[in-house]
């Protein structure tokens, strides 16, 4: 009787274990993107606020351990010199203060920083572009990003082609009528949450990102499989065949699932620039009011705006970080961009001003080879149709607006059709600014001009 | 005890000097900011030339355009020296209080050079770029009411370029680009849009 009681003891001690184990949700987690490789850091909760371990953060980047040297924990990377204090919400890096957005705490010789601190200290030290997905927690060093699109094709047997621009291996699985790729490790973007393809076998793609990770959920009225080919550039989906008919059609592995009428067309994007950021202000309205702080409400409402109209596009930058305007040239050049945007606010007057390149060199001759300051000289038409539509469309919904061709740093330097707006405060004082309504009519204004101008330049859908 | 009227006439001594002091106070801080203003207003060296009658574009924020206006600016025979005084004679204005396009105290032409006939450099004060206040069309502004202005009165200038304080700046006040010469043609063709 007693071993009865002890091994019923037992039994429900091990039970105790295993239950939340089985059911246990992922522990939350950051992952780090290099172009080199990725990392993921633990998130610990700290009175509810999120924490990470500098170490954790740092060290896969070359950062040294931290040492303890006057009251404070030194740390070096990439030749930059980050200091923290035990219970100050500021670190030193480079010399300079970084709003930590919490305390520092220290627990057996580790320092802990709010998770939100990971944004400046990482942009500060290894001062490039650093891109911070908040709420899925993901971080992304450079530009390095895995982008893909998707082909649908509706012939006698639906497929739907996801081809990637870099080699990816997601962990697969299928639930009932849904499949999910789940990228851990792969730096996958999208701007696109979901396409729809109709009501058949493959019905719709849900791009989504959480606790460090992103995934690709496709859905449709069948089981799906797999195929990857182009050495995991390409992963094709398509309903499950009968056995017999499979073995039947099976083709070699190593044969490109790829077909002569698909092309890697480059995906056209919009690349938004909300205007200076970090210690670069911009114009000040008052005392709180900032010019980078509304170019970027602006940028992500303008984000919106376009996703609802189905084109794609991205944001420079998505926090408070300084980017040097040759930078922003470089970084919307190399990604390709459709059209590049940036969005500024000032004074003086009222209404919204569109603005054009004008290069300050006009005989310069379009060649293979652009000088940087007249780069944009094979785009300036482009540009200024561009201007022209988003103007149109300005007016059209009752926006004062003003439009001119100005010699405007990086406008100058863009390869691809290029534009800025402006936005001056209305006549009711500076909160005008800040309204949500006339933001939104503004980016909603930009938003139709660039879908009118895109398809006049035949972009590809 | 003290007898009652020795307490008032301390009490009153003691305001005196309360008030006598107040007084000086605010005297020494009304002279320094005298010297301060008669420093900012202090004419620069005598310009030899004659007065002539010129048109200066300026920049009124207001109404977010560019006007001609009259000005009469001793004007030397020198060409660098021309082009200086007449930049500095639309600065002049916008140093006026009231002032339709305000710029900061200390915002001056510092020199001009001639790199060859047809190209210039201005170098301008550190105040004229620190302190201008920050937007495109308020930076536009100044840059093209200064080149049409320069465009109007010394002719055959064809390049422009800007520096501040003897170094070159990527932009104004963060947008009206400062790296590239500035051509004077392309500039016109600018004003007209404001104008």
């Amino acid at each position: 009787m007693r071993w009865n009681k002890a091994g019923f003891a037992l039994v429900i001690f091990v039970l105790g274990w295993l239950v939340p184990i089985s059911g246990a949700t992922p522990e939350p987690q950051l992952t780090v993107y290099t172009a080199q490789a990725s990392y993921s850091v633990s998130v610990l909760d700290r009175g509810g606020k999120p924490y990470i371990s500098v170490t954790d953060l740092l060290s896969p980047l070359g950062a040294s351990s931290p040492q303890l040297k006057n009251k404070e924990w030194r740390m070096e990377l990439n030749k930059a010199e980050i200091r923290f204090s035990p219970d100050k919400d500021k670190a030193t890096v480079r010399g300079h203060q970084a709003d930590l957005g919490g305390r520092v705490l220290v627990e057996e010789g580790r320092v802990l920083v709010p998770l939100d601190a990971a944004l400046p200290l990482l942009s500060r030290s290894l001062n490039t572009m650093v891109d911070f997905h908040r709420p899925a927690r993901r971080i992304f060093i450079g530009s390095g990003f895995t982008r893909f699109y998707a082909q649908f094709k509706n012939e006698d047997q639906s497929s739907l082609v996801l081809n990637f621009s870099q080699p990816v291996k997601p962990d697969v699985s299928h639930d009932q009528d849904r499949t999910t790729l789940l990228f851990r490790k792969e730096p996958i973007v999208s701007e696109t949450s979901k396409q729809l393809f109709g009501d058949g076998a493959i019905q719709s793609l849900i791009y989504s990102e959480d606790n460090g990770t992103a995934s690709l959920t496709v859905t449709g009225n069948a089981a799906l499989e797999i195929t990857r080919s182009d050495d995991g550039k390409t992963i094709t989906l398509q309903p499950e065949k009968p056995a017999v008919e499979a073995v039947a059609e099976s083709t070699p592995q190593n044969e490109p699932a790829t077909t002569e009428g698909q092309r890697h067309t480059p995906e056209f994007f919009v690349m938004i620039d909300p205007s200076h950021g970090g210690s670069d202000k911009g114009a000040s309205f008052g005392s709180k009011l900032l010019e980078k702080d509304i170019t970027l409400r602006l940028a992500r409402e303008l984000h919106k705006e376009l996703e609802e109209r189905g084109i794609a596009s991205r944001l420079l930058r998505d926090g408070d970080i300084e980017i040097g305007l040759e930078r922003r040239a470089e970084i919307t050049n190399e990604q390709h961009a459709g059209i590049y945007v940036a969005l500024h606010a000032g004074f003086p007057g009222h209404g919204v001003r569109v603005y054009s390149p004008l290069l300050n060199d006009p005989q310069q001759i379009a060649g293979r080879f652009l000088p940087w300051e007249s780069a944009q000289s094979a785009a300036l038409a482009r540009s200024q149709a561009v201007a022209q539509a988003v103007t149109a469309e300005m007016r059209k919904k009752g926006l004062s607006v003003a439009s001119m061709g100005v010699p405007l740093r990086p406008l100058n330097n863009m390869v691809g059709p290029a534009i800025a707006v402006e936005l001056a405060p209305e006549g009711d004082g500076l909160q005008s600014l800040e309204n949500q309504k006339r933001q939104n009519a503004v980016a909603s204004a930009i938003a139709s001009g660039i879908a009118q101008a895109r398809i006049q330049m035949g972009a590809r859908p | 005890m003290i007898p009652r009227h020795f307490q008032i006439t301390i009490a009153l001594a003691l305001v005196a000097i309360l008030i006598s002091g107040i007084v000086i106070i605010r005297m020494t801080h009304k002279e320094e900011a005298m010297v301060e203003q008669a420093a900012d207003m202090a004419p620069s060296a005598p310009v030899a030339g004659q007065q002539e009658h010129i048109q200066i574009l300026l920049a009124y924020d207001d109404d977010q355009a560019l006007r001609w206006r009259p000005a009469d600016v001793f004007l030397p025979a020198d060409r660098s020296l021309r082009a200086r005084e007449t930049l500095r004679s639309v600065l002049a204005q916008y140093l006026q209080t009231p002032s339709p396009h305000p710029l900061a105290r200390g915002a001056d032409i510092k020199d001009v050079y001639f790199v060859s006939n047809d190209t210039m450099v201005i170098d301008t004060t550190a105040q004229f770029a620190d302190g201008h206040p920050s937007g495109i069309l308020l930076e536009e502004l100044t840059l093209t009411s200064l080149i049409e202005t320069l465009n109007a009165n010394v002719p055959g200038i064809n390049k422009v370029k800007f520096l501040v304080d003897g170094k070159e700046r990527e932009t104004l006040a963060g947008h009206a680009d400062l790296m590239s010469f500035y051509q004077t043609n392309a500039v016109h063709e600018m004003a007209k849009e404001f104008e």
